[in-house]
């Protein structure tokens, strides 16, 4: 009798330790915005900075140089091995991962030491507004979050309708052949999945690599002869890539793309998933509107 | 003997075929008397180029393989041992960090020479000993300089956040598409000589195989004979790795794969080595450039998973000579 009364009381405290628990937790969660914020993921601090939340930061990766105030947060490693010891002595209230790029096991480990995490899962251009929305809901910037996923689904929207327009006003019925790459030598180029690939099919243009076996895949160079691309985009920028691309260009002179001067050299806009993506759009717009 | 015959034909028919197979088929296959334009651009400028380095690069990690097994006596030594390789991509990588870029599309291969010459040149001077080159010494120096190199390329990758580095890396690790004609006499020019030297001495490589003493019995010095061939080494590897960067199995197993058909004999075993490698390097890129179209594999990969089966196939069936 004594036995039992005492197994019910241990679950009732049980129990009620657990909601306690679990009401203090989430209250303090709902309640407080984090005040202090590691982002482990560039696109990340790009979207926290454009949210305001710039003065929150407190620790970036080395590869988050974007605004230039990220290159004065401190430093936590890089994304693929970031040091816990930095991202705990750092004390944040939230740590932003991605799941394209950081590792799950770090993930686990941060939450394992009860340090809040939150992990974006938006990979795609159509799923950025509502990964900034979700950032938005967790780092307490809801309003702010809002009108940035809303200003990116309305330029997405309105660089798509003028793309149309264009096409019709110049009677191009045929989808333009665009090639994007990303290194030269070896030939690599941004295949299905990739943000670059998403952006070109909102261009409504072809992406010659669309149907390549993985993200980012080196890419037979007598396949980019046979299928002759129209335009070419070189991506991250005439000054780091016009030398290590000559040979390559040289021996694609032959393509439409080449011959009618259709070569261009873009930003690296198009490689975060970020609030500059929509820039990296309207960049190879201007340059399929030429 | 009439056996050996047809393995020797064999041998040497089948670098032909392949050769000229290689040129016609790919992604799609092209008829060679095609006047389609693009058709005819593929064909010339980039199949054609790219077979014949792949042939180049295949003979001369075929033969140096061969004439290292045989100076070294051992059978796992393979070009990439001396740590010519490491040299070469830590001397590439280097380069690029410190803006190198005054060679256009050369600037990787001749980085990556100059490094596989002075790296060839610093294990030869760590090799050497009281008058000559001793194969222990060689070996343990190849080894050691080839750790320090790869750590201190393990240690630049993971500081360095430059993209261009870990491009740069891919194409160390095995790469022929950006081979081109403009490339082929320099490729030539190394391959050819250290082949020839590799021949002329094939005598008395098979003479220090036996041992020093005995080479000594024969007539050979077998210090100035190791270093002869050694040179020809060097010259093969460095030229294999700026024609294409490191490609692994052909230089370690092509030699014992010849061995185990036709015999030990350096005179016989070196050329076939060669043209065994080149044969296996041109199918291999050809798979590589095709099975997955338009996306290209890493012909190591390749060499790597048509050549093992059949290496071990061999070791259980027949007695592999050890060199």
């Amino acid at each position: 009798m004594r036995q039992l009364f005492f197994r019910r009381f241990a679950l009732v405290l049980l129990f009620s330790l657990l909601t306690i628990n679990y009401l203090l937790f989430t209250a303090s969660y709902a309640a407080e915005p984090p005040r202090r914020i590691i982002s482990l993921a560039p696109n990340i601090t790009e979207i926290l900075f454009s949210l305001g939340l710039g003065d929150k930061i407190v620790g970036v990766t080395s590869f988050c140089d974007y605004p230039a105030a990220a290159n004065r947060k401190s430093k936590v490693g890089g994304m693929s091995n970031p040091s816990l010891e930095a991202v705990i002595s750092l004390r944040p209230d939230i740590v932003f991962l991605t799941i394209d790029g950081n590792p799950k096991a770090f993930e686990e480990q941060l939450r394992s030491l009860k340090i809040n995490t939150f992990v974006l899962r938006s990979k795609r251009i159509s799923e950025l507004p509502h990964g900034i929305r979700q950032i938005g809901a967790a780092a307490g910037a809801l309003e702010n979050a809002e009108k940035l996923a809303q200003e990116v689904e309305k330029k997405i929207n309105d660089i798509s309708q003028q793309q149309k327009a264009f096409m019709s006003v110049h009677h191009i019925a045929k989808k333009t052949k665009v090639l994007f790459i990303i290194w030269p030598e070896p030939l690599i180029v941004a295949g299905p999945g990739s943000i670059t690939d998403d952006a070109l099919q909102i261009l409504g243009v072809d992406n010659i690599a669309g149907n390549t076996v993985s993200t980012y895949s080196r890419y037979s160079l007598e396949e980019v002869l046979r299928r002759a691309p129209d335009i070419i985009f070189i991506g991250k920028g005439q000054n780091s890539m016009n030398e290590v691309s000559e040979g390559l260009l040289r021996r694609l002179k032959n393509t439409p793309a080449a011959r009618n001067s259709k070569v261009f050299y873009v930003s690296d806009n198009l490689y975060r998933l970020g609030p500059r993506t929509v820039k990296g759009i309207d960049e190879l717009a201007g340059h399929l509107q030429q | 003997m009439k056996n050996m015959k047809i393995k020797m034909a064999l041998i040497i028919s089948l670098p032909v075929i392949i050769f000229g197979f290689s040129i016609i088929a790919g992604p799609r296959m092209i008829n060679p008397f095609t006047t389609d334009e693009i058709s005819r651009e593929i064909l010339f400028s980039i199949r054609a180029p790219r077979s014949i380095v792949a042939l180049l690069m295949g003979m001369a990690l075929g033969a140096s393989g061969a004439v290292l097994q045989g100076i070294l006596k051992n059978p796992l030594a393979d070009p990439y041992i001396l740590g010519i390789s490491s040299g070469a991509s830590l001397a590439a990588v280097l380069g690029i960090m410190g803006g190198a870029a005054f060679f256009g599309s050369f600037t990787i291969p001749v980085l990556a020479f100059s490094g596989a010459l002075i790296t060839g040149t610093m294990v030869g001077i760590m090799g050497w000993k009281r008058g000559g080159l001793w194969p222990e010494r060689l070996l343990l120096a190849g080894v050691g300089l080839s750790f320090l190199f790869s750590a201190l390329l393990m240690l630049i990758m993971s500081i360095s956040g430059d993209e261009g580095i870990r491009r740069a890396m891919l194409w160390i690790f095995g790469d022929l598409s950006m081979s081109e004609w403009s490339k082929i006499p320099y490729g030539l020019a190394f391959v050819f000589p250290g082949i020839l030297i590799s021949l002329f001495r094939a005598k008395a490589l098979n003479a220090l195989i036996l041992g020093d003493e005995f080479a000594h019995s024969l007539g050979f010095s077998p210090h100035r004979e190791r270093f002869i061939l050694f040179v020809a080494v060097g010259l093969l590897t460095a030229a294999s790795v700026s024609l294409g960067g490191m490609i692994g199995f052909i230089g370690l197993l092509v030699p014992h794969i010849i061995r185990s058909m036709i015999g030990a004999d350096s005179r016989l075993l070196v050329p076939f080595s060669a043209l065994g490698g080149g044969a296996l390097l041109c199918i291999a890129d050809l798979i590589s450039r095709s099975v997955l179209a338009p996306t290209e594999l890493p012909a190591g990969v390749v060499t790597a998973i048509i050549g093992s089966p059949y290496f071990l196939y061999l070791l259980r069936r027949k007695n592999v000579l050890s060199i």
